[in-house]
C-alpha cells in the first residue's frame, strides 16, 4: 500500500504522524529536546493521576532526562534493572509505563517498539497510561518502508527478539461493536516526538 | 423430502427468523463493517490495487508452500524455536497436553486463535486438569456461554451489553450494570491474574515469516502481547497456509487484512515475535521456551485439489461474512460449522470433511458478492459450487433444486402450453400442488408465459443490416425467450436502429443454476455448448451482447472458470457485453431524451451478477441520458433472491430469501421512489413483491406503453 509521500521536509512527516496518532485515540505531542520530553512526561502522567512509572527500553541519553522530568512532576520512576523473580507483578504495580520506540511509521501512526527483554513489553501493555518516544529522524512515511527496518533488527538480532507494532491505545469493539479503550492494555496512550538532531 | 440434516437446517433457520432482533444485530455490524472498509480503501492511494497484490503473495506462497515451510522451520530453529509439524488437531493436541505436563503448568492464557478452535483444543487441555481462559474479549465471552463464534473477527457480535453482563455476573459472583464502562472495569481485574499467572501462553499467528522465523500476531486489545510476553512458555498453533516468505509479503497482508475487516490500517498491535526473549534479569522461574506447530489438517490434500486450493488464500478477514445475504440472517452458527460464513463452506469440507461443509452449503445462494470482495479474490461461489456438487454426488439434490435446475425445461413447456399454464400459474390449487411437487413456492407470483417465444419470433422474420460493420450475437436466456420475448424484440429493435446486424446463434439458457445449486457437469456442458455456438460468431468479429445480467455473467467470468479457460471460452468471455454497455458504446453518448420518463422518480437495484460487470452504472447512464431521473439504491449485498433461490418453496427457499431482501425492500419504500428499475428478471419478483412498487427493465420505460 502505497501513501501519498509528500517531500517537503521531514517536518510533514511528523505531522502526518501526529495526525494519524490522533486519528486513532492516541495523544502526539511534539518537544524540542529531552529535558523537554520529560517534563512533557512528567505533566502527562500527574494530569493522569499516575503516581508510578515503569520504565524500559529506552536508550541511554534519554534515561536521565525522563527519569527528572518525572521527579520534577512527583511521580516515582522505576527504570530497572527488573529482576525475573519480581515480574511480572513488579511492573504490574506502575500506573504508568514509558519505553522508547526504534522507529515510527507516519501513514499508520505507529510506534515500532524493539525487545530483546520481554520486560520492555509489560512496560508498555499492562500499565494503563503508555508513553512511546521516538526521535522525529526515526519516523519513516510509509508503511512499507517497515520492511528493510524489520530485516536489519532481526538480523541484527539472532536470537529472541520481539518487534511490536502499536498504533494507539488498546481498543474492542466486541460487545456491541462499540469502540471501546483499554480492554487489556492501555486505556490511554501518548507518544513523544523529539525534533532535535534532525536531518 | 426433506432429509434428516435439511430438517436440522431448517429449524435452525426457522430459529433465525423467530429472532430478527439477532439478525438485526448481525446485520449492523455486517453493515459497519462494509461501510468502514470502503471508507478506508477509498483513503487508499490506489484503491482495491491491494487485492491483486494479496491474491498474487497468497498464490506465490502457495505454489511455494513445501519450500516456504523448510525454509521457516530452519529460520525459527536458528532462533530458539521448538518447531513441531502436526500432521492432524490430535497430533497437536498431544503435542500440548505432552508440554504441559513436563512442565507441570496449571493454567493456559490464551489469545484468540481460529486454528485452536478447529481442532477443539480447549476441552482436552480441560479434561487434564489445566485451567484454559479465552483472553480476547469476544472468545471469552463465547467461552463462558459455551458457543461457537457468529463472526469470525465479532465472534460475539450477537450478545447484547446486557447478555454480557450476565455472563460475567454469573462467572465473578458480582451485580454488574448492563453498560458498557462497566462490563470492562470487570473483564479487566478477572483478566489481570490470569495473564500474571498463566503457565502456558497460547496463541495462532496471522503470519509466518519465512525469511526470519517470525510469527505475526494482530490484535486490538493488546491480549496477544500479554499472553506472548508473560508465561514461561509460549505455544502459538499457526496452519501451514500462513507461511510467507518476507517482510514485504507480511506487510502487504498486515494491512489488507484489517482493512478488509473493519477498515483498520493496522490492527492497534501487531507483534513480530522471533524466538523467544528473556523476561527481566536474572535467572526465571523456569526456562523461557517457544513452541511453534504448524498444522497441517487436511491442508495438503486442499493444496493438492485444483477445486478447493484456492481457499488457501484466505487470510481470515472475514470480510466475505459481512457481505453473504443469506449469513446475514441465520448468522455463523447456522452458517458454519467452526469456520463460519462464506470461506467457512470450503474449509469446513477441507478440515472436517465433506459430510459437515454439506450441512450448510446450501444456504449459500450463489449471488457472488463474496468473490467481490475478498481481499485475496478467491473463488469462494465456484468453490462451493464443487463441495455442494461432491455432497450431491452422495446424496442427491433436492425436489426443488431439480426443479430450478430445469427451469429452462419448464419455461419451454410452459410457453408452449402458455394460456394453460397461465390458468395454472393464477390458481390457488394448483399453485399448492406446484409447492409440494416441484417445490415451488405457493407465495411467489411467476411471470406468466408468452404464446409465442423469443426465438420463434426471430426465426420467422427477415433480418435487417446484413453485411453491416456490426453484428451482434444475441444471447437471450429463459425471460426474455419465454416470458418477455417483447424485451427480446425491443434489444433487436433497439440495436438494428443503431446499424447492427443481428444474429441468434442456437443456445441453450446459461445453466448457471446448475453451479449455484452444484451440478457442475452439467455446468460445463452447457457452457461447452454455448461456447461452440457463440466462439465461432466472436472469431468472425461478432459482439456477443446478453440481456441477463446472470448471462452475461456466465459469458465473461463463469464459463472460462468452468471450461478451464479454453482459448475458445475466454474468446467469447472477452467478446461479451451487457446489454446497456453495448448501447451505450454504440449510441456514443448521443440520445434524444424521452418524455415518457419525465417527472418520475426510478431507483435502480444492481444485481449481484452485475457487481464485477460494471454495477449497473451502463444502465443508469443510459437511462439518465434520455432524461430520466434514477437513483441508485442498494445496501451493498443482494436483494435476497438469489437468482432461483427465493422461488424455492419453505425455509430454504422463499422465508430465508425474504428475510434477506427485507432491509434492501426498506430502502425502496423509504426513498419514496414511483418505480423501481432492475435488469435482472429474478430481482424484478423480489422486488415488485417485497415492495408493491412497479419493477420495470430499463427497455420497458422507453419501448412499452407509457408508464403511469
Ligand atoms: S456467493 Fe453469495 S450467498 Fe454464496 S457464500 Fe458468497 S456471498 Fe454468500
Ligand atoms: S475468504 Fe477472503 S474475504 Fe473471506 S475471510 Fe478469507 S480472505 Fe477474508
Amino acid at each position: 500500500m502505497h501513501a501519498p509521500m509528500n517531500d517537503s521536509g521531514h517536518q510533514d512527516v511528523v505531522s502526518a504522524f501526529a495526525e494519524r496518532y490522533h486519528a486513532l485515540a492516541g495523544f502526539a505531542h511534539v518537544v524540542q529536546n529531552p529535558a523537554e520530553a520529560g517534563a512533557k512526561a512528567g505533566q502527562i502522567l500527574r494530569e493522569a493521576g499516575a503516581t508510578l512509572a515503569a520504565m524500559a527500553g529506552l536508550p541511554e541519553d534519554l534515561v536521565d532526562p525522563i527519569v527528572q522530568g518525572l521527579a520534577g512532576a512527583g511521580i516515582d520512576c522505576d527504570s530497572g534493572p527488573f529482576p525475573s523473580v519480581e515480574l511480572p507483578g513488579r511492573i504490574d504495580r506502575a500506573s504508568a509505563g514509558i519505553t522508547g520506540a526504534d522507529f515510527a511509521i507516519a501513514q499508520s501512526g505507529t510506534l515500532v517498539e524493539v525487545a530483546t527483554n520481554d520486560a520492555v513489553r509489560l512496560v508498555s501493555s499492562l500499565p494503563r497510561t503508555h508513553i512511546g518516544i521516538v526521535r522525529a529522524r526515526d519516523i519513516v512515511p510509509r508503511f512499507d518502508d517497515a520492511a528493510p527496518r524489520l530485516r536489519e533488527i532481526f538480523n541484527a538480532h539472532g536470537g529472541g527478539c520481539t518487534v511490536s507494532f502499536i498504533s494507539g491505545p488498546s481498543r474492542t469493539g466486541d460487545i456491541e461493536l462499540k469502540l471501546t479503550l483499554g480492554v487489556h492494555g492501555p486505556e490511554i496512550a501518548h507518544a513523544i516526538v523529539i525534533a532535535d538532531g534532525e536531518r | 423430502m426433506a432429509s434428516q440434516r435439511n430438517k436440522a437446517l431448517y429449524a435452525k433457520i426457522a430459529d433465525a427468523l423467530e429472532n430478527p432482533d439477532r439478525s438485526r444485530a448481525l446485520n449492523r455490524c455486517m453493515q459497519r463493517g462494509r461501510d468502514n472498509r470502503s471508507r478506508a480503501i477509498s483513503a487508499l492511494p490506489d484503491g482495491l490495487e491491494f487485492r491483486n497484490r494479496v491474491k498474487a503473495i497468497k498464490d506465490r506462497c502457495t505454489e511455494q508452500q513445501e519450500s516456504l515451510l523448510e525454509k521457516f522451520v530452519v529460520t525459527a530453529r536458528e532462533r530458539g524455536a521448538k518447531v513441531f509439524l502436526a500432521r492432524d488437531g490430535a497430533a497437536a493436541i498431544d503435542y500440548v497436553l505432552e508440554l504441559a505436563r513436563a512442565r507441570n503448568a496449571k493454567s493456559v492464557a490464551k489469545s484468540k486463535s481460529l486454528t485452536t478452535e478447529e481442532i477443539d483444543i480447549n476441552d482436552p487441555l480441560l479434561d487434564a486438569g489445566l485451567r484454559v481462559v479465552e483472553t480476547d474479549l469476544g472468545e471469552l465471552i463465547l467461552q463462558l456461554a459455551h458457543e461457537r463464534p457468529y463472526h469470525l473477527v465479532f465472534p460475539s457480535v450477537h450478545k447484547m451489553a446486557a447478555d454480557v453482563a450476565e455472563i460475567f455476573a454469573k462467572e465473578t459472583g458480582q451485580t454488574i450494570p448492563p453498560d458498557i464502562p462497566s462490563i470492562m472495569k470487570v473483564v479487566r481485574a478477572y483478566l489481570r491474574p490470569i495473564f500474571l499467572n498463566a503457565d502456558i501462553g497460547m496463541t495462532g499467528a496471522n503470519i509466518g515469516v519465512a525469511e526470519s522465523g517470525t510469527i505475526v500476531i494482530e490484535t486490538n486489545e493488546g491480549n496477544g502481547r500479554l499472553v506472548s510476553s508473560i508465561g514461561d512458555c509460549h505455544v502459538c498453533v499457526m496452519g501451514v497456509e500462513k507461511i510467507v516468505d518476507t517482510f514485504e509479503d507480511a506487510l502487504e497482508l498486515v494491512l489488507a487484512h484489517p482493512v478488509s475487516a473493519s477498515g483498520q490500517l493496522p490492527t492497534t498491535y501487531v507483534t513480530w515475535m522471533g524466538g523467544r526473549s528473556p523476561l527481566g534479569a536474572g535467572e526465571g522461574k523456569a526456562p523461557r521456551e517457544s513452541h511453534i506447530i504448524i498444522l497441517d489438517n487436511g491442508r495438503a490434500a486442499m493444496r493438492d485439489d485444483p477445486g478447493m486450493r484456492e481457499a488457501l488464500n484466505c487470510i481470515r478477514c472475514g470480510a466475505c461474512m459481512n457481505i453473504c445475504p443469506t449469513y446475514s440472517v441465520v448468522g455463523g452458527h447456522t452458517f458454519g460449522y467452526i469456520y463460519p460464513g462464506p470461506i467457512g463452506i470450503p474449509w469446513t469440507a477441507g478440515v472436517h470433511g465433506l459430510e459437515k461443509a454439506g450441512d450448510f452449503a446450501a444456504l449459500c445462494i450463489s449471488c457472488g458478492l463474496c468473490k467481490e470482495i475478498c481481499p485475496a479474490k478467491i473463488d469462494m461461489p465456484m468453490m462451493i459450487a464443487e463441495v455442494k456438487h461432491r455432497d450431491a454426488c452422495v446424496h442427491g439434490h433436492s425436489r426443488s433444486e431439480q426443479t430450478m435446475m430445469a427451469a429452462d425445461d419448464f419455461a419451454r413447456l410452459g410457453s408452449a402450453l402458455a394460456p394453460f399454464a397461465n390458468r395454472t400459474l393464477k390458481n390457488p390449487l394448483a399453485r399448492k400442488a406446484m409447492a409440494s411437487i416441484l417445490g415451488v413456492d405457493e407465495r411467489r407470483n411467476l411471470p406468466p408465459f408468452a404464446k409465442e417465444s423469443f426465438t420463434r419470433w426471430f426465426s420467422r422474420r427477415t433480418s435487417r443490416n446484413e453485411g453491416a460493420a456490426h453484428r451482434v450475437a444475441f444471447f437471450v436466456d429463459v425471460f426474455a425467450n419465454y416470458n418477455r420475448p417483447d424485451l427480446g424484440v425491443a434489444v433487436v429493435d433497439r440495436l438494428e436502429a443503431l446499424g447492427c446486424e443481428v444474429v441468434l446463434p442456437e443456445q441453450k439458457s446459461s445453466g448457471y443454476p446448475y453451479v449455484a445449486y452444484g451440478d457442475l457437469d452439467r455446468a460445463r456442458e452447457v457452457a461447452a455448448y454455448n461456447v461452440a455456438r457463440f466462439a465461432p460468431c466472436a472469431e468472425q468479429g461478432c459482439d456477443i451482447v446478453a440481456i441477463e445480467p446472470t448471462a452475461a455473467y456466465c459469458l465473461r467470468e463463469t464459463y472460462p472458470k468452468l471450461l478451464h479457460h479454453s482459448r475458445k471460452s475466454l474468446l467469447v468471455s472477452d467478446h461479451s457485453y451487457e446489454l446497456f454497455a453495448y448501447l451505450n458504446l454504440r449510441e456514443g453518448g448521443a440520445a434524444a431524451s424521452d418524455d415518457r420518463l419525465r417527472g418520475k422518480r426510478f431507483g435502480f437495484h444492481v444485481s449481484c451478477h452485475q457487481r464485477p460487470l460494471g454495477s449497473g452504472r451502463d444502465a443508469q447512464e443510459w437511462l439518465r441520458r434520455r432524461g430520466a431521473d434514477v437513483t441508485l439504491i442498494e445496501t451493498g449485498t443482494c436483494c435476497g433472491m438469489g437468482g432461483t433461490f427465493g422461488l424455492k418453496a419453505g425455509p430454504l427457499g422463499y422465508d430465508l430469501s425474504k428475510a434477506a431482501g427485507e432491509s434492501l425492500c426498506a430502502m425502496f419504500l423509504e426513498a419514496g421512489v414511483d418505480a423501481i428499475v432492475t435488469e435482472s428478471s429474478v430481482c424484478a419478483i423480489q422486488l415488485r413483491e417485497g415492495t408493491g412498487l412497479p419493477v420495470f427493465h430499463p427497455l420497458e420505460l422507453v419501448a412499452g406503453p407509457p408508464f403511469e
